[in-house]
């Protein structure tokens, strides 16, 4: 069973202070264009994220604007300084006003 | 961490593989490449971006960037071998561009011309990203150009221009 919202966050297994990482992302979501029918020919309604906010220690550092035309289940990745530990948190909306949390501890390795 | 990093492994793999063939193949004008049998990839050439094509991508040049100059090049955008399904076109977007507290990369807007909804992502950054690096995968309906922009922090803009042959509709 798909459960909407569910995220899974990808960290290097060691990081240093001030290392640049590579963060990966994917989120389960239909996604869904508004523009496809079902089995029945019955228009399978617009359903996909729309905002997402990225915070890093209590502090917001990103904010994406989706559409329908992001895939399936979004995957993303991108570049991080780790400046400071802490939990990186994604907060994702959609167009049914639906929110979904998904959170990580960024805790650098010991020497 | 197991469910996803076989596919993330995957896609990277792949594109590293197109990077390789794109490198070797580009000419110094920019001319169409054929990447695969389903798949062909056009870069636009630095001096001659293509055209807006409609009134949504007139009005999303107009809201996000009021008629500032948009520069060629600082941002790459590549498109891995897959984009014969519509469904999953893997994107990846680079840029040398500083990513500092004095400069740094604001905002990147991700624009297919004739997907219904065309800016299909924009994202707003601060300093503590790394310099531009991401990956993502979108949805085409159709052969279209797709734009790549960069906004810096201090306004200007930059941008790259591929255009993508996708024959399996991914939006409806």
């Amino acid at each position: 069973m798909p459960e909407t919202g569910k995220t899974r966050i990808v960290l290097p297994e060691r990081i240093g202070r001030d290392e640049v990482i590579r963060v990966q992302v994917i989120v389960q979501h239909p996604m869904d264009t508004g523009f496809f029918r079902d089995a029945n020919a019955v228009i399978i309604p617009a359903w996909f994220i729309h905002d997402v906010r990225v915070s890093y220690g209590g502090e917001e550092i990103a904010r994406f604007e989706w559409t329908s035309g992001v895939s399936k289940d979004p995957m993303l990745s991108f570049q991080l300084r780790a400046v400071r530990e802490g939990p990186l948190t994604f907060v994702w909306r959609d167009n049914r006003d639906r929110e979904y949390t998904g959170s990580t501890e960024i805790k650098f390795a010991a020497a | 961490m197991s469910l996803n990093e076989p596919i993330e492994r995957r896609h990277f793999l792949q594109a590293l593989g197109l990077l390789g063939a794109v490198a070797t193949v580009e000419g110094a004008s920019g001319a169409a490449h054929r990447l695969s049998a389903a798949v062909r990839v056009t870069r636009a050439d630095p001096g001659d971006p293509p055209p807006i094509p409609n009134e949504v991508v007139q009005r999303i040049y107009a809201e996000r960037f009021q008629g500032r100059p948009i520069q060629t090049g600082r941002i790459t955008l590549d498109i891995p071998l897959m984009a014969e399904d519509g469904r999953y076109v893997p994107v990846i977007i680079e840029s040398d561009l500083p990513q500092t507290e004095e400069q740094y990369l604001k905002s990147v807007f991700l624009i297919v011309d004739h997907n219904p909804d065309p800016l299909v992502t924009a994202y707003h950054f601060t300093p503590v990203l790394g310099p531009l690096k991401l990956q993502t995968r979108i949805k085409m309906k159709r052969t279209s150009w797709i734009r790549a922009i960069a906004e810096t922090s201090s306004g200007e803009l930059y941008a790259d221009y591929l255009k993508v042959e996708t024959s399996l509709n991914g939006c409806g």
